[in-house]
């Protein structure tokens, strides 16, 4: 009898230790995350670390072991999609290289940086509320321009923007000539963008392609064509960086909980690329930045109100 | 002469030591006392069970220790409308598990005095503030770390968690939660009559990691540039999979 008792729960088998978070998880809920994000991935083409970490954290996975671990999950999405950008030729290395060397300079500011804001422990407010800025400016700005484009399809009218405007960025030293892209502009400010995207991404556990995509577009003025394919080969090296730094600094990376995240998405990414043509683009969109505004106003929301308790411990391993 | 002394001296230890054993012994033992973290862990339930030589109205209190440590305590204010951390306090040795069990309240069994110099109870734990830091107002620093314990699990107070049989044999279930830190764990056991101790025995649980997940934790904390490296890779493996196998289905 006492045997029945000692023994632990079986029906709770679904729950795997994580061995790095320190903590059991419901391996089904991470997995069904991770599937559901892919499947947005494959679908919209963006939305994921972004919108993955804020679940980790909703989940219970302390804020420094889920950016970590999902900027790992996050270089197996970016080689897969690059492999077949790559294949459709639409990938410019010259550009992507230049990028990456800010961004790699860029995610090892971020780490340093995370590392500095543990130690004051700050670390979870300002994970949190770059989420929420972040968050609440591509949620809405995505919102708006969907519900635009719906509407003005409704009409029977499709707007159309500038895609390549100059303007005083164009100006600065240090010129080069990306052939692919068509572009004859300064090194520097390619360079600065990966170093921005970079830092943000160590700091938030994203690839960054929300940020640097439009970057991409308005900024360097480059071909839409080509700016998934080249984001997503930078990303690739940014997460490795992050990951690679992350793990010899924070030993923060859990490698389980990136492994059944990656077992997700890579499964949703390929069911929902295959939905694309099925499902409207614009009625994918405004639903996922109705998504993305719930969880910022969820994370602003524990920002503002008044905690339950005002004070907290962290127990040192 | 010098034999008899010695026949007289060992006569006289046996004396003693059965007395005391007979009377006053208490004799427990834990139905596990290795926990093993591995990847399906959830926590354990341990059986402590034994034998004590009692009367009616005696009582026994269980205080399972884990590792002791630092645990700092935050406090946050409202800055521009949000909550920061703003103030924190370290404890350089406060355990990072705690249970304190027995038969019924303990605050029956002992008085507040003997509580305290025996230092059971919450309250009366002798944790220190690291030294060289001024801390206003120490009581609510104090009483947040053990409102925060508490709320983790990871410190509990199970009055009536003893059952008692007969005056002879008792049994009491710990529970280690899952977020339990590793080390040694110290089970105190001891038999109080009329307030006063009778007997104790010390028991240890050893709390450790095991399986593949001992080895994820020990490999990221040793080798940990290799561990990173070894993530990255194989995420690009899966990835690179992913896109062989999707591409012919």
């Amino acid at each position: 009898m006492y045997y029945y008792i000692l023994r632990n729960n079986d029906e709770n088998l679904m729950y795997i230790y994580l061995p790095i978070a320190e903590q059991p998880i419901h391996s089904l809920a991470v997995l069904g995350v991770g599937a559901f994000l892919g499947l947005i991935m494959g679908l919209v083409g963006v939305g994921g670390g972004f919108l993955l970490t804020p679940i980790m954290m909703f989940l219970g996975i302390p804020p420094p072991v889920a950016v970590a671990s999902v900027a790992n999950q996050l270089v197996a999405p970016s080689v897969s999609g690059v492999l077949s950008h790559w294949k459709r030729s639409n990938v410019d290395f010259k550009m992507g290289t230049v990028l990456l060397v800010g961004g790699v300079a860029g995610s090892s500011i971020g780490v340093l940086l995370f590392n500095f804001l543990g130690k004051i422990g700050q670390l979870d407010f300002v994970i949190k509320s770059s989420y929420v800025i972040f968050l609440t400016l591509i949620g809405s700005l995505m919102f708006v321009e969907s519900l635009k484009l719906i509407l003005s399809t409704k009409r029977g009218k499709v707007s159309r923007g500038k895609l390549h405007q100059h303007n005083w960025l164009h100006g600065l030293p240090f010129k080069i000539r990306f052939r692919k892209s068509k572009l004859y502009i300064s090194i520097l400010l390619p360079i600065l963008i990966g170093v921005i995207v970079g830092i943000l991404a160590a700091l938030m556990g994203i690839g960054g392609g929300f940020i640097i995509v439009p970057a991409m577009i308005y900024l360097l003025g480059m071909p839409t064509s080509l700016v998934v394919g080249t984001s997503l080969f930078q990303i690739i090296f940014v997460a490795a960086n992050t990951t690679i730094l992350q793990a010899s600094q924070n030993q923060t990376v859990d490698i389980v909980l990136a492994i059944i995240l990656l077992l997700g998405s890579v499964v949703g990414v390929q069911v929902g690329s295959r939905f694309t043509n099925v499902l409207k683009g614009e009625y994918l969109r405004l639903i996922l930045s109705s998504i993305i505004i719930l969880v910022s106003l969820k994370l602003l929301i524990d920002l503002i109100t008044v905690p339950s308790d005002l004070f907290s411990i962290i127990i040192s391993r | 002469m010098n034999f008899f002394f010695h026949i007289a001296v060992i006569f006289l230890v046996l004396i003693i030591t059965s007395k005391t054993y007979a009377q006053n012994q208490i004799v427990a033992d834990l139905s596990q006392e290795n926990v093993k973290i591995s990847t399906d862990f959830q926590g354990a339930k341990i059986l402590l069970f034994g034998a004590y030589d009692g009367k009616k109205g005696d009582d026994i209190i269980v205080i399972v220790t884990g590792p002791k440590g630092l645990v700092t305590v935050q406090k946050k204010d409202k800055i521009l409308g949000v909550w920061v951390n703003t103030k924190k306090v370290n404890y350089i040795n406060a355990p990072k598990y705690l249970s304190i069990s027995s038969n019924r309240k303990i605050e029956d069994i002992l008085n507040k005095k003997t509580q305290k110099i025996s230092e059971i109870g919450l309250n009366n734990l002798n944790v220190r503030i690291q030294p060289g830091i001024k801390v206003e107002n120490e009581k609510q620093w104090r009483q947040a770390l053990t409102r925060n314990m508490l709320k983790s699990n990871l410190w509990s107070i199970n009055e009536n968690s003893v059952s008692l049989n007969k005056d002879a044999l008792f049994r009491s279930f710990l529970e280690l939660p899952s977020n339990v830190i590793t080390g040694q764990f110290e089970v105190k056991i001891l038999h109080y009559r009329n307030s006063k101790l009778v007997s104790q025995q010390i028991n240890s649980i050893n709390v450790s990691k095991s399986g593949i997940s001992a080895g994820i934790y020990s490999i990221a904390q040793n080798y940990s540039t290799l561990y990173g490296i070894f993530a990255v890779f194989l995420a690009v493996l899966v990835g690179w999979g992913s896109n062989l196998i999707f591409r012919k289905v």
